[in-house]
């Protein structure tokens, strides 16, 4: 370490962390030193998420090519606190795994597929269990059991860019990181920006941009029309609303948006926007963990009715699909379900026109493919 | 007044194979029923919880007039301690297993909310040695020499075989979807 101050360890780490703001940079934006507090009071396994399991994301593995002896840093600041083993998640076969194996870290490797990045399936995975999502009747920073009565001994995982950031906030204190962002989402962060862009990027940001200056920043495209705002749990805005709209809570609100874990999707303005939802929850339909009724058989059904609706939206079909989606949210396991169908209902809303379209007989991006 | 005890026991023990066999069978519908409708479910889950019950009330006193009785020599041990009779220790041995067996059954289904599901499952597969346990001990017990008797135990047997047998075949869709899933990568 080059830096002259005293690094902040310990109780003072959590005070400056406290006093930083910082929240996990998975998506959740769960307090952070609220999460480490709880877990010093016990011998607590630590893991350290750089699977970039959502839809686009790429900011953890970027944290891990361009910042591994700072993410290493921190990583050992909270094993300080923890007092237990740390592991590095990764999806299997991915460059992030490869170059967390030759730090020669405990690398966790995960099934490249959407669920087994969720927080409770890498606890399975990371003590033998499948890496399925868990439900959460205890919380496993305390540990607990899983649904068949196994062991879940004390484990915390964090987000890659969080546990970088725990180590800038040691090193630069938490006033450093508050001159960044937003009064409630302080501190630098990350943004992937991505799909049809002219150079897909990892934005170093903060919270408060305007929508259009991270666009930018990809060289997006003036024929652009939407973006997908956080992936399979995220939600569509046309890139003429959202643009000058602010990259935060507030800003992306009216959208159904929010920072979540980053991710700036451009959709492909060649294709029916419609055969994309179709695809991404073809995709979800597929991604279930077979352990809970909505997930294994909703999340398939809403895949089929949708796909019947924007074939031939008829009233009948739209009942359908709309019963399907009442249903969905609230009765998983984990959030899984609910996020698909947040998309779904946020891509009815933002595609309307869309549909009348295809209600009409017409796709006008059907016509803009043969033209 | 000999006579009346003995007849009671057999009477009696006729009768709680019979009901213990109606709630096997209503137990093994219950759990592999592929898709409930309607109040069906409810109506079975209440007979198979209240003639499990009911049938208790049959087996105490078969077990009672079969100790008290004289004609055949069994102990009060023998009420709760398997082969420790005088007479036939291994059949009337394998009734008082069975009786041991059916009491951790009905407790922990008393107290089911208050402990884990997965122990009283557990403890409730155990309802698959008794009740063939409980027709072996009738059926090679017969002591009457009631060819109706021995033929009511033996259907029995039957009917809670088949009902077994097609447990075993009936598939959940949602188990089947299950496994499949479960093929998939995920470790």
């Amino acid at each position: 370490m080059t830096s002259t101050s005293p690094q902040l360890t310990g109780v003072r780490l959590l005070d400056a962390l406290d006093a930083s703001g910082l929240t996990g940079r998975g998506g959740a934006a769960f307090p952070s030193a609220v999460k480490l507090r709880a877990m010093t009071k016990r011998h607590t396994a630590v893991i350290v998420n750089a699977c970039d399991g959502e839809l686009g994301a790429v900011k953890d593995g970027w944290v891990v090519a361009n910042h591994l002896d700072e993410l290493l840093h921190g990583a050992d600041l909270v094993r300080g606190l923890a007092r237990g083993a740390v592991t590095f998640a990764a999806h299997r076969g991915s460059g992030t795994e490869r170059r967390l194996r030759s730090a020669g870290v405990d690398v966790l490797d995960a099934p490249s597929r959407y669920v087994s990045s969720e927080e409770s399936s890498l606890i399975s995975l990371s003590q033998g269990g499948l890496a399925r999502p868990m439900t959460k009747r205890s919380l496993y920073i305390q540990g607990g059991r899983d649904s068949t009565g196994r062991r879940i001994a004390p484990t915390i995982v964090l987000n890659a860019e969080t546990v970088w950031r725990i180590a800038q906030i040691a090193e630069r204190g938490p006033e450093w990181f508050r001159r960044f962002g937003t009064a409630s989402e302080p501190g630098p962060r990350l943004a992937s920006v991505g799909g049809y862009v002219g150079r897909p990027v990892v934005v170093e940001t903060q919270a408060g941009v305007p929508v259009g200056e991270l666009l930018a920043a990809a060289r997006t495209p003036a024929d652009a029309e939407y973006v997908l705002v956080n992936g399979l749990g995220g939600a569509f805005a046309s890139i003429a609303g959202v643009s000058s709209a602010a990259w935060s809570r507030e800003g992306l609100a009216p959208f159904g948006g929010r920072l979540g874990p980053g991710i700036i999707d451009v959709v492909d303005p060649r294709r029916c926007p419609l055969d994309m939802v179709t695809e991404l929850l073809a995709y979800a339909a597929g991604e279930s963990a077979g352990q809970c009724g909505p997930c294994m058989f909703g999340v398939p059904e809403l895949s089929g009715l949708w796909q019947q609706y924007v074939r031939t939206p008829s009233a009948r079909h739209r009942r359908a699909l709309d019963i399907n989606l009442g249903l969905l949210p609230g009765r998983g396991g984990c959030k899984f379900p609910d996020g698909v169908a947040g998309l779904a209902v946020n891509a009815l809303a933002v595609f309307a026109d869309h549909i009348t379209e295809h209600a009409a007989g017409r796709c006008r991006y059907a016509a803009r493919r043969t033209a | 007044m000999n006579e009346i005890l003995w007849y009671t026991s057999r009477a009696t023990g006729i009768v709680s194979i019979v009901l213990l066999t109606y709630v096997v069978v209503a137990g093994v519908i219950i759990s592999g029923r592929r898709r409930p409708h309607g109040a069906s479910p409810t109506i079975l889950m209440a007979l198979h919880r209240w003639i499990a019950l009911g049938m208790s009330v049959f087996l105490l006193l078969h077990i009672t007039t079969a100790i008290a009785e004289t004609y055949v020599n069994i102990n009060w041990i023998s009420f709760v301690v398997p082969f420790t009779s005088g007479y036939a220790p291994f059949q009337v041995g394998l009734g008082t297993l069975a009786f041991d067996l059916m009491i951790a059954v009905l407790v922990t289904s008393y107290l089911r909310h208050r402990i884990p599901e997965r122990r009283w499952k557990g403890v409730h597969w155990l309802a698959y040695g008794l009740w063939p346990i409980a027709v072996i001990h009738g059926f090679t017990l017969g002591t009457s020499n009631e060819w109706v008797l021995r033929l009511i135990t033996l259907a029995c047997g039957v009917v809670g075989l088949l009902a077994i047998a097609w447990r075993i075949n009936a598939r959940h869709h949602d188990r089947r979807r299950r496994d499949v899933i479960l093929e998939q990568e995920w470790s």
